[in-house]
């Protein structure tokens, strides 16, 4: 009996409801919604995440940077001023003598020079952008040099054009550290990762780390040391939130200021919403189809042209993606130097199908094509599915998990692979090398997607690498204006769509500013009502 | 003569544990090897040089024979060494202390809602066999079983808390709270009552409530289900005859005969059902931004960070091992048959 009325009085505890006080943000912090349970590394010599990159890009300052809303204008950080010699092989960047890091510490030419040369010695996952230019473990110590407290000077190993190069410097791996700082935490040779990886941050940017719990949750504090702007709130509390439907119940609960990553329904859902607004940007992230011309269908250009005219470019922005994507077919993102507003193709079966009997195709045919198993990407994949069936062509669609979707292509293990290409530099080269420069013409001999997908460019490939040498900007402009409509009416890249970037945030926040290549977000402006 | 025969059985016992463990050891391991993930690939990334790949390949010990790295890795297993997390870079132990007490918290309230509102339950529905009582509590069990916790949980998420603010949102505390009670157990209602912070206390409980509810719905469903099976089993025997026939009043032969011989396969129902919570909804604990071991070890997974894959289901699986042995242990000592031939 005694056991039944304690059974009846736990029943009823738990039947109560707890009354929860309605939550709001803290005025003095800015609460951020993002999926980070994939950040390895703060390090911002070997950042690579986009939850890693974000954060990195608050806490470490690159020597110069680009203005977001005219990217082709580069601006100083570090570095207030430059020249370049007259071979455009040598850089000498004067340092900027107000710069001083969070502990106090002038920022000097020799962090700059530690924190370039570490990128390259310690051969990290991010190096390849730095590497680019012909830096080795062995030669870095003679082409990074600081030659006094306030003159850095690098000397590249080609001539490239100079944009290329402080695009390169204005990403997430150009990052300066404290190298007094981090040179007493270098534990057998490790240049500080061990020390900068989780823990510790020692950058001259707006914020600096108070905590990472991998998987949870990131906390970064106001640099009370900064040299710049003071920024308008005083902490910035990323926090793992991997769900759409979650982000938004929270967004519009006002308990959390900034959500990251919302889908379509949820932006649809939060339009009528006063207390909350969506902010926009153009981002650098393209979205296509590369085509394995080892297949001995696709190795018909015809073939592939006729693919071009079975995607329904249009009605999948606007049903599936709405908004979220726009039409585009060019290598070059929208924003970047030399982008072109050239959109030949649109749907058009009879079109596709008259190509497929001039490449001597009679009969239909199936093209294994590798989807990543989550939106928007297996949407597009039964949209693209029905269209492409329209002309006989049966695509056998392969849903896997996003790391066996890049295993598939970079062992050429698929006829199609629906997939993206995030630019980590402004700069049109970073698309142009992915796309059309085989590894034969590549300084650094490294395989593009062109290579991955057994396309030769031929000329293109060198065209790309004359672009990206050649110091006049307009000069510069026209040759990517002209590679690319030779690039999309040949090679074998179905080239789609653009990402607009769109952001969740509370009305009451001002000051958010979204960046141009992916997690180059910038929360040192905002400020709460 | 019980306790004779006890230390002989649990000796068996231990033996097939070890053998069960290490089956599950050889499993994992091999499962590892065969899925079509490239760990390398994983850490170095898309778009690193062939050279920063190799290197890590040469770390990770995948130029070994399988069989050395498997021995390699069986070795420091026996040392209590999990390896790494390539995501974490912590050792996978410390992340495995990290993760599993939210799991642990949600699943123990979630099991004692299952329990506290599922033997009832199926007590009631046993005893108004295919009377209304009955057909209403199998039809609710029923949709905790059918319908999707995803859904559910987003439903109750927006109802209870987006709409009627009753509850607290997803994550285990408001921000103004996090940190604030230090870290000894790793639970926070305990730390914080440790702390004697009511406050946190009561915020931890208004985000737990919602998510253990579900959890506990999920298991009412099941532990509801059994408890009715086993009742009408008992409720039909000669015994519960012969004690109505003497007098006993439906109380006493409900609660105090039948239910008491029910409750022997029903301890090994409450045990399975724990072990299946404490490994960790992952949908739950993706809805609710729940840092626990199922978020955890999904996250590695799709990450390919293997060591943290292999250590968590080593853990969940040597729980369930272990759950299943204290639940033969109870049965062995709750069931009068069961002593060694004596009755």
């Amino acid at each position: 009996m005694k056991l039944l009325k304690l059974m009846m009085a736990l029943m009823l505890c738990l039947g109560l409801d707890v009354l929860a006080a309605s939550a709001k943000t803290p005025a003095n912090t800015l609460v951020v919604a993002d999926a980070i349970d994939d950040v390895i590394s703060l390090d911002p010599g070997e950042v690579s995440e986009v939850g890693g990159v974000l954060t990195s890009n608050q806490i470490y300052q690159p020597l110069v940077s680009f203005d977001v809303n005219d990217p082709t204008k580069i601006v100083g950080v570090l570095a207030e001023s430059w020249s370049i010699s007259a071979d455009g092989k040598i850089f000498t960047f004067k340092m900027n003598p107000k710069a001083k890091f969070a502990s106090g510490n002038p920022v000097t030419a020799r962090d700059a020079e530690y924190s370039l040369r570490r990128v390259v010695l310690m051969k990290s996952r991010s190096a390849f952008i730095i590497t680019q230019f012909g830096f080795t473990p062995e030669n870095v110590k003679d082409r990074i040099k600081a030659a006094d407290d306030q003159t850095l000077v690098i000397e590249i190993g080609d001539r490239y054009a100079p944009s290329f190069l402080f695009y390169c410097l204005s990403s997430y791996v150009g990052g300066i550290v404290d190298s007094k700082l981090v040179s007493e935490h270098e534990v057998k040779g490790d240049f500080g990762n061990a020390w900068l990886k989780s823990e510790h941050s020692a950058g001259s940017g707006p914020f600096e780390l108070v905590k990472w719990e991998p998987k949870k949750s990131i906390l970064l504090k106001r640099n009370e040391n900064f040299w710049g702007t003071r920024p308008g709130v005083e902490r910035i509390f990323i926090q793992h939130v991997a769900e759409s439907a979650t982000q938004r119940l929270l967004l519009e609960k006002g308990d959390i200021d900034v959500a990251n990553k919302l889908g379509s329904d949820d932006f649809d859902a939060i339009k009528d919403n006063a207390g909350v607004k969506v902010i926009t940007s153009q981002s650098g992230t393209i979205y296509y189809m590369g085509l394995n011309v080892r297949n001995p269908y696709l190795a018909k250009p015809k073939v592939v042209e006729a693919l071009k005219y079975l995607v329904d470019y249009q009605g999948i922005a606007a049903t599936i993606s709405r908004g979220a994507m726009k039409v585009h077919q060019t290598l070059v993102p929208d924003g970047f130097l030399g982008a072109l507003d050239y959109t030949p193709y649109k749907l058009d079966v009879e079109k596709a199908k008259a190509l497929l009997k001039e490449a001597g195709v009679t009969s239909g045919f199936s093209l294994d094509t590798v989807v990543w198993n989550s939106p928007p990407y297996t949407d597009w994949a039964q949209a693209i599915q029905a269209t492409m069936a329209e002309a006989g062509i049966k695509l056998n669609l392969q849903v896997v998990d996003g790391q066996q979707w890049l295993d598939r292509y970079r062992s050429h293990k698929l006829d199609i692979w629906l997939g993206l290409w995030g630019p980590d530099y402004p700069d049109p080269h970073s698309n142009a090398k992915a796309f059309a420069v085989n590894k034969q013409d590549a300084p650094d001999g490294s395989e593009s997607l062109a290579d991955r997908f057994g396309w030769n460019a031929g000329e293109l490939s060198k065209q790309a690498m004359a672009a990206v040498r050649e110091q006049d900007t307009l000069k510069r402009k026209a040759m990517y204006q002209d590679l690319q409509k030779t690039h999309t009416d040949t090679s074998p890249f179905i080239y789609m769509f653009q990402e607009v970037r769109r952001v969740g945030v509370n009305s009451k926040v001002k000051g958010v500013v979204l960046g141009l290549t992916f997690s180059d977000d910038r929360y040192w402006s905002a400020s709460k009502d | 003569m019980l306790l004779t025969t006890l230390p002989r059985r649990l000796a068996s016992s231990l033996t097939s544990v070890a053998l069960t463990l290490l089956g599950l050891v050889v499993l994992t391991f091999v499962i590892g090897r065969v899925v079509p993930i490239d760990p390398v690939l994983a850490i170095v990334g898309d778009k690193a040089s062939k050279e920063v790949y190799d290197r890590v390949f040469v770390e990770l010990g995948r130029d070994q024979p399988v069989y050395v790295q498997f021995f390699t890795y069986l070795w420091k297993l026996l040392h209590g060494d999990f390896g790494q997390s390539f995501i974490t870079s912590r050792p996978v132990l410390i992340d495995l202390l990290d993760f599993f007490p939210a799991t642990l918290e949600l699943a123990t309230f979630g099991l004692l809602i299952g329990v506290v509102t599922g033997i009832p339950a199926g007590v009631i529905a046993a005893y108004y066999h295919g009377k209304w009582p009955d057909h209403l509590i199998r039809v609710f069990a029923l949709i905790g079983y059918s319908v999707p916790v995803f859904w559910l949980g987003l439903v109750g998420l927006f109802v209870l808390y987006f709409k009627l603010d009753w509850v607290s949102g997803p994550g285990q505390l408001d921000i103004f709270f996090q940190g604030v009670v230090p870290r000894h157990t790793g639970s926070i209602l305990i730390d914080s009552a440790i702390a004697g912070d009511w406050d946190v206390f009561s915020n931890a409980m208004s985000h737990m409530i919602l998510p253990a509810s579900l959890l506990g719905y999920y298991s009412l469903a099941y532990i509801g289900r059994m408890t009715r099976s086993f009742m009408l089993d008992q409720l039909n025997r000669e015994y519960v005859l012969t004690a109505r026939l003497k007098g006993a009043t439906e109380f006493e032969v409900v609660a105090r005969h039948a239910l008491r011989n029910a409750a022997i396969p029903l301890v090994t129902i409450v045990a399975l059902s724990y072990g299946s919570l404490l490994e960790g909804s992952v949908l739950v604990e993706t809805i609710f931004s729940w840092p626990g071991i199922g978020n955890y070890l999904a996250s590695s997974l799709f990450r390919a960070d293997m060591n943290a894959v292999l250590g968590g289901t080593f853990v969940v699986g040597a729980m369930f091992v272990f759950l299943n042995m204290l639940s033969d242990v109870l049965y062995n000592l709750l069931d009068p048959r069961m002593d060694g031939g004596r009755s």
